[in-house]
């Protein structure tokens, strides 16, 4: 450990404390707990996120609960399986909303499974925190349904930027997740594509379980494009772009956000590299929490971190400063949502809130490529 | 033309046949369970993936070379097909076909969730170091393990087949494959041949999961179902008990979702491998490469519904129980009495498919598909403008007649044939409203439905979408025990006992079988789409082939047949989980051993079949 990185722990910690207002330094909490539902998949087909969610909220707790928690009492969370199914959403959200100790919750994973829970929360006067729902309309069913999660005109605007201005493609061919989550993607990337000048030559949306997608890029292939561009998570992501190099094809891929994750690197192997993507969260990144959050949580689960992990930490620090500044009661939060900024956290060097779409503010996304079977940044 | 002509076909041909080989590889193992057992054994895709797992731990986990992992992983397959025999084939010898079949759905979704348990669902890589050369063919290229993967399974076919005709035990099996009595009298242990059998397509299997997994580079425990239908799909096309044609089946099944996606692009693959099973089921049941009908087909209607007396709860004790249900929402807990209306909505969905399955002898596994019909019809209709109480009965109307058209081709159908050719409707069903986009919302799903309100009184609240649901329960399981006692109940049944006989007796068994579905159609399509008023956003996925084996279970549980005991069942199911939420992580665990457990000791479920 060189002594300039301590140092910026150090700083991290000291920034942490400093935010943390008048709370006497490291005090334990103690007293009632504060208590946030977590409605998110640990069976099922997407128990791996849920996994990942745990892994972020214990860390951020541990931290939030060292430093003395929610003015004294200690901030938790009770987990409830919905296998990303909504019909076990919304059976979550009556719990949920009938039990006078949540004062917030949190998910669910996919759009759908927490659009289906949506209307009860809204009716129900308790704050719909969805910190992976990039659907456009996940904050649209009412002023109960925050996010945190980057929205998809946002994200693609990015990959936009990235594919056709800075890599100059401009015959690209889009491979898509054929879910709510990547048809959305792909139709907003085709527009902003073609604002800047660019065609997209093909697009081929595929189920999450395919595996085999040699017929595909031999399709997309046939439709001459000069870059790939993928709307995919990174273990279908890993699947494309070895079987990509398989069938020869030789050109700039560019894949969204979600790729990036050590996992994406493991499962490609070699194919991986050359891969342009960005992230909101990257350990290349010098901003002191994120260099606190990597060294924390590798220390505590002996692996890096990834995207997924960051969100679900991020996600805690904000509601614990939500709920310090503007307090507890289930209205307090939803009016804080709304007032509170400069939070610094993981992904965002700024968090606010737009209180008309609900959503994050304060985007700084970093332009990466993989290199030597590692995330670099790029620069061209 | 010209642009359909300047494809690359070669290209597409070469991509047809890699992932076909890949099929072909789990075809191999199914038809040679087929064989003997005259059985899908729904179980091989887990097969598969355990077989990617002991891979794992055995090359990566303990750095094992590959010619270590490899009987390994063969041993560990063989172990699971063996164990699959003894636990879920042997028991149920004397009971009907379908026994087994639903059976080996419990042992796979036991073991899917073991292996889930132990490693995670997150997908693991699984880097065996292979040679570095490939070799380019048409602009892509190939690798060893491509080739290893198509060698293996023509090796594996060819020397099964040696087996089989060539030698004694291969004699055994065959002599236990046409008449297992008569095999046992010549001295055959039938029983060890059988476990045989499936000791030998369980290492089958396993190698095929390390291959692929070796192949892609990456295993997760969420694979086994769809390899296992594109494995089935292949051996309906080959031949069902064909080892060889398992081969072909799975290369024509390769190239045709490879053509498939050249014409019509990726999203259409499994549309293609659905149509083309349920058209091998009805123009060529007996595969491609047969010479004539080998295999009469079976003699029963195709239920394993035995005689027996069903309980009848006296009616004071049913009015007792339904004025306990209503009072549900007085206990103050909004949570029980959101766990109660789905279970309610099972139960709807349970009276429909106990009424095609149990009284009529069409066992599906599609019945998910009429309540995305409803679901659909409805959530378009009412955003289109139509008043919610009119989309209600639209929808059910509408479920009734698509439901039964769609079912009529699987009339004809016998046995497991109904099984599968119903699972292929129903995917069919969601793979038409994800790629009609223009109708459907395509991927994006339908969002915004309007809550329920009939006659502007709200009954999207809690307690009164619960009294609703409640109600049309009542309503329409007293509509169809009427519709029992009835001479149509009478005739349903005798369809069920034996068609031949109806049929001679100047029963029309489409007509009566169309009846029933029409009805079942109507309940469920009303079921779907109240679930989709309820949700306000629903997509393809909803209702998914998940929710159809649920909703079997609980039909089974209740008594194929029984009204009474689909509801009681369907609380059970749809109920008892919940509980123990605790136990979250085993859910899917407990419904497989539910499932199990059932058919194994009581195939007559709770209340009996009537």
């Amino acid at each position: 450990m060189t002594p300039s990185l301590t140092r910026r722990g150090l700083a991290g910690l000291a920034l942490g404390l400093a935010l943390g207002g008048a709370l006497p330094a490291l005090a334990q909490s103690s007293g009632e707990p504060v208590m946030i539902g977590v409605s998110g998949p640990l069976t099922g087909p997407q128990a791996q996120y849920g996994a990942l969610w745990k892994q972020g909220f214990d860390l951020a707790l541990e931290r939030i609960n060292a430093e003395g928690g929610i003015d004294g009492r200690p901030l938790e969370y009770t987990f409830e399986d919905s296998q990303n199914d909504p019909r076990q959403t919304i059976a979550i959200a009556q719990k949920f909303i009938s039990d006078p100790a949540i004062v917030v919750e949190v998910g669910d994973f996919s759009s759908t499974a927490s659009m289906a829970a949506s209307p009860l929360y809204q009716r129900g006067g308790l704050v719909q925190f969805g910190f992976t729902n990039s659907h456009p309309d996940f904050t649209k069913t009412g002023d109960y349904m925050w996010s945190s999660s980057i929205s998809q005109s946002q994200e693609q605007q990015v990959m936009a930027d990235y594919a056709v201005d800075r890599l100059g493609l401009r015959r690209i061919a889009v491979l898509h997740l054929n879910t709510d989550w990547g048809t959305t993607a792909k139709n907003i990337f085709v527009e902003e594509a073609k604002k800047r000048g660019a065609e997209v030559v093909a697009a081929e949306g595929y189920l999450p379980d395919e595996k085999d997608f040699r017929a595909t890029l031999t399709r997309i292939k046939a439709s001459d494009p000069d870059g790939l561009l993928l709307e995919s998570y990174y273990s279908d992501g890993a699947l494309l772009v070895r079987q990509i190099r398989e069938v020869g094809i030789d050109l700039p891929i560019v894949a969204v956000g979600s790729v990036y994750s050590p996992d994406f690197l493991s499962l490609a192997g070699d194919a991986a590299n050359g891969v342009h993507t960005t992230a909101y969260f990257t350990p290349v990144s010098p901003r002191p929490e994120v260099q606190a959050f990597i060294k924390d949580f590798t220390a505590e689960y002996g692996q890096e971190p990834n995207n997924f992990n960051a969100m679900a930490y991020d996600t805690m620090n904000i509601l614990a400063e939500v709920m310090r500044r503007h307090g507890t009661t289930r209205e307090e939060i939803k009016a804080g949502l709304g007032e509170i900024s400069g939070v610094p956290s993981v992904l965002f060097p700024e968090v606010s809130f737009d209180p008309e779409t609900r959503r994050v503010m304060g985007l700084e996304p970093t332009e990466l490529i993989v290199k030597d079977g590692a995330f670099q940044l790029f620069q061209p | 033309m010209g642009s359909i002509l300047s494809l690359p076909w070669f290209d597409f041909t070469v991509s047809g046949v890699v992932i076909g080989s890949i099929y072909a590889l789990m075809a191999v193992g199914l038809a040679l369970i087929f064989g003997v057992a005259n059985l899908i054994n729904f179980a091989h895709g887990a097969v598969f993936t355990v077989g990617a797992y002991v891979g794992w731990v055995c090359a990566v986990a303990l750095g094992l070379p590959l010619w270590a992992t490899v009987p390994l992983v063969a041993l560990g397959g063989g172990l699971v097909g063996a164990g699959i025999e003894y636990i879920a084939i042997r028991p149920l010898n004397r009971q009907s076909r379908i026994a087994p079949l639903l059976a080996t759905i419990g042992v796979g979704l036991i073991l899917d969730q073991i292996v889930h348990i132990l490693f995670g669902a997150n997908p693991r890589a699984l880097p065996v170091p292979m040679p570095g050369w490939r070799v380019s063919v048409g602009q892509g290229s190939i690798g060893p393990i491509d080739i290893t993967i198509f060698v293996t399974a023509v090796i594996a076919a060819a020397a099964l087949y040696a087996f089989l005709f060539r030698t004694r035990l291969g004699m055994a099996v065959r002599a236990t494959a046409q008449d297992e009595d008569a095999a046992k009298q010549m001295g055959v242990n039938i029983h060890a041949v059988n476990m045989a059998v499936f000791a030998i397509a369980g290492a089958l299997g396993a190698i095929a999961g390390l291959l692929v997994g070796i192949y892609y580079n990456a295993i997760d425990p969420n694979t086994s179902f769809q390899i296992m239908l594109k494995g089935m799909v292949a051996i309906v096309i080959g031949g069902m008990a064909n080892v060889p044609g398992a081969i072909g089946g799975g290369v024509i099944l390769g190239l045709i979702e490879s053509y498939g996606i050249a014409l019509f692009g990726a999203s259409y693959r499994n549309l293609f491998a659905f149509a083309v099973l349920l058209l091998m089921l009805l123009v060529k049941p007996n595969g491609l490469f047969a010479k004539g009908r080998e295999r009469e087909a079976e003699p029963m209607t195709g239920t394993f519904v035995i005689q027996s007396m069903p309980v009848r709860p006296p009616g004071w004790l049913l009015a007792l129980g339904v004025a306990a249900a209503a009072l549900v929402p007085l206990a103050g807990q909004p949570y029980l009495t959101q766990v109660m209306t789905n279970a309610f909505l099972y139960a709807l969905a349970a009276i429909s498919l106990t009424l095609i399955a149990g009284t009529v002898g069409l066992v599906s596994i599609g019945h998910a598909a009429l309540l995305a019909i409803g679901a659909y019809a409805s959530a378009l209709l009412t955003i289109a403008g139509l008043p919610v109480a009119l989309g209600l009965v639209a929808a059910a109307a509408i479920t009734a007649l698509l439901g039964t058209a769609l079912a009529y081709p699987a009339f004809r159908l016998r046995g497991h044939y109904v099984a599968i050719g119903t699972l292929a409707i129903g995917e069919i069903v969601s793979l038409v409203i994800l790629n009609w986009t223009s109708l459907t919302n395509g991927s994006m799903g339908v969002f915004g439905i309007p809550p329920l309100t009939l006659f502007g009184v709200d009954f999207f609240s809690t307690n009164p979408s619960y009294w609703l649901v409640l109600g049309l329960v009542v309503v329409f399981a007293l509509l169809q025990t009427r519709l029992l006692s009835s001479h149509l109940g009478r005739t349903w049944r005798a369809i069920r006992e034996d068609t031949v006989a109806a049929e001679t007796y100047g029963v029309g068994s489409n007509y009566y079988k169309g009846l029933a579905y029409g009805f079942a159609g109507f309940t469920a399509g009303l079921a779907g789409a109240v679930t989709a008023h309820q949700f306000s956003y629903i997509n393809f996925d909803t209702f998914n082939l998940l929710t159809s084996v649920l909703i079997l279970t609980i039909v089974i549980l209740g008594g194929l047949g029984n009204v009474t005991g689909a509801i009681v069942a369907a609380v059970l199911v749809a109920g008892l989980p919940e509980m123990f939420r605790v136990l979250a992580e085993y859910r899917m665990l407990f419904y497989g051993a539910a499932l199990l457990l059932l058919i194994r000791f009581r195939p007559r479920g709770l209340l009996g079949s009537g």
